[in-house]
């Protein structure tokens, strides 16, 4: 994958092996102040100033990898600035570049409504205290030269939370976080990162208790044709899972419930949104609460099966996996019964199995326990397509309009429009990442880079419908409603 | 009200489901379903005796058996 941070990636991942590897010998809490010495052994610095500098980094990287606040004050954010890591990027945000000839045309200078632009010896200068941001010199220069700097974790985040402190370092409003995770990767610098519960999931195979894993449907084709369903479960049932089933399955109850929901809705006239987003949900809830009563009840496909496997035995764990960070927070709402216990990403799990040197081998495509609507739940549009396909299932003539929003813009622009009883459209699909579930912050591959795989793996799948599918494996009567 | 409950791995050895659970299921006898917000917590590393609760920014140390005397007393009777 292109990406600006494969550095950053290896080192992240070497923290959660490090951390892994303690937890799995049960040596964490005696070693673990270790670990930043063992990262940067000196006596040169490779990133940053010093390895002073470099070990606290690592330091709190050590802290996130165990679930905790990297800085040692306590919130309740899954999404988290690692402070010592943040470069205090400039805030200034139009700056004029050498580009600027300071042409006798001064376009720049008469676009601006603020005056804030002068004549410098070299070339034009903006004045910060006057300037407004609103970008018209920018777009005014015929040279290209004003310069649009902002930071770039402010800028991916779809609901304004980075602001800063007083030093200039990254600071996340948690009032408005939705924990989409966009922030994460887009830092160069690998400055925020996300809590992760892989030291208990570790302490809980290790104290023997009955731990589950639950595969998203985003996975199939994130490592390979190669590596398939079965290929998880052998994985995860050698490092002490005592099973693994396909969040498919979960995708075609949720689909089938929210069928039947949509339907009662369309013949109302009453708008409704999905739910299975847990940082679309997240955006309803802090951005638009007026809205709260138009989403819809169905749990999300991971509360589906979390809820399947309790059933059968409630001394289950149930650890959901996948390219998300938001399913983190969704695992915390316990105002949802029969909630996942924990959720992890990729990153995570790999670092797990390769603290226990496993590693993901090609299998046969053999296992299948989601049809291919539930597997597709995992792509922008796969939700409205499962919940179609159940209302042919269920002989319902409904031809509803449903807005698919694909990314976070598109989301809140179809809350804006509902909340203001414009939505020209029944239904609003929300996957606030670009792709759907596939497009995720943790993902492995981009959207495109699986797609062929993911392709091949889905088209091997078999013909099943979304309902013969819930009644066949038997989980038709699990309740399937928040509350 | 805010409750929150640690659902790291020591607290969830200590019971902290069970707790879970009961709360989920007095919140539902008492219809303060509106009122009664429980989250779960990552760790905070006051792992004690009992299992960390924090009712509204206090943190209280609970074991599964008290739940219910605990329910009453610092979630009913502060609502």
């Amino acid at each position: 994958m292109v990406t600006n941070d494969a550095t950053i990636l290896r080192i992240k991942h070497d923290v959660l092996y490090e951390v892994a590897k303690l937890a799995w010998e049960g040596k964490l809490e005696e070693m673990e102040d270790n670990i930043p010495y063992q990262m940067i052994p000196g006596p040169q610095a490779q990133f940053r100033c010093c390895i002073y500098k470099e070990r606290e980094i690592i330091k709190q990287r050590v802290r996130l990898a165990e679930g905790k606040c990297p800085s040692g004050k306590d919130t309740r954010n899954v999404v988290h600035v690692i402070s010592a890591a943040c470069e205090e990027c400039p805030i200034a945000s139009y700056i004029v570049t050498d580009n600027c000839r300071k042409c006798m045309g001064k376009a720049c200078q008469n676009s601006c409504n603020f005056g804030a632009i002068t004549m410098g010896t070299d070339h034009a200068y903006i004045d910060p205290n006057k300037c407004k941001e609103c970008g018209k010199c920018a777009q005014a220069c015929p040279y290209n030269a004003i310069a649009h700097l902002e930071r770039p974790c402010k800028k991916v985040c779809p609901v304004d939370a980075i602001t800063y402190d007083e030093y200039g370092i990254c600071e996340i409003d948690e009032s408005k976080c939705i924990q989409c995770g966009a922030c994460i990767h887009s830092c160069p610098f690998g400055a925020i990162g996300s809590k992760t519960f892989m030291v208990d999931i570790i302490n809980l195979i290790n104290a023997g208790k009955k731990v589950v894993a639950m595969v998203a449907p985003a996975t199939e084709g994130q490592f390979g044709k190669d590596i398939t369903m079965a290929s998880w479960k052998t994985a995860l049932k050698k490092i002490g899972f005592a099973d693994m089933i396909e969040v498919a399955l979960g995708g075609d109850m949720t689909a089938a419930a929210e069928a039947a929901e949509w339907a009662e809705a369309y013949k109302e006239g009453k708008k409704m949104t999905t739910s299975c987003c847990p940082a679309f949900v997240n955006m309803i809830k802090q951005h638009f609460p007026m809205l709260l009563d138009n989403m819809s009840t169905t749990v999300s496909p991971m509360v589906a099966v979390s809820r399947m496997l309790k059933e059968q035995d409630p001394e289950t764990i149930t650890v959901f996996i996948g390219p998300c960070i938001a399913k983190k927070s969704e695992t915390l709402d316990l105002n949802i019964e029969g909630n996942a216990d924990y959720a992890m990403t990729f990153g995570e799990i790999r670092a797990m199995m390769r603290a226990k040197d496993v590693e993901l081998e090609p299998e046969e495509n053999s296992l299948q326990e989601g049809s291919v609507f539930g597997k597709r739940f995992g792509n922008a549009g796969g939700v409205t397509k499962a919940v179609v396909q159940c209302f042919k299932e269920m002989n319902e003539d409904i031809e509803p309009k449903v807005m698919e929003c694909n990314g976070a813009a598109e989301c809140k622009k179809a809350l804006l429009l509902m909340k203001v009883g414009k939505l020209p459209a029944d239904f609003v699909e929300g996957m606030v990442c670009m792709g759907g579930c596939v497009g995720g912050p943790s993902k492995h591959k981009t959207e495109m880079e699986a797609k062929k795989d993911r392709d091949f793996l889905i088209g091997q799948a078999d013909g099943r419908e979304v309902h013969q599918n819930v009644k066949e494996m038997g989980v038709q009567d699990v309740a399937m409603h928040r509350h | 009200m805010r409750v929150t409950i640690c659902i790291g791995s020591a607290c969830h050895l200590k019971g902290s489901r069970e707790i879970i659970q009961q709360m989920q299921e007095l919140v539902k006898e008492h219809h303060v379903e509106d009122k009664v917000d429980l989250n779960g917590a990552f760790c905070s590393g006051n792992c004690v005796n009992g299992v960390c609760v924090t009712v509204d920014g206090t943190l209280h140390s609970l074991k599964p058996e008290d739940t219910r005397e605990f329910f009453d007393k610092e979630i009913l009777g502060r609502l």
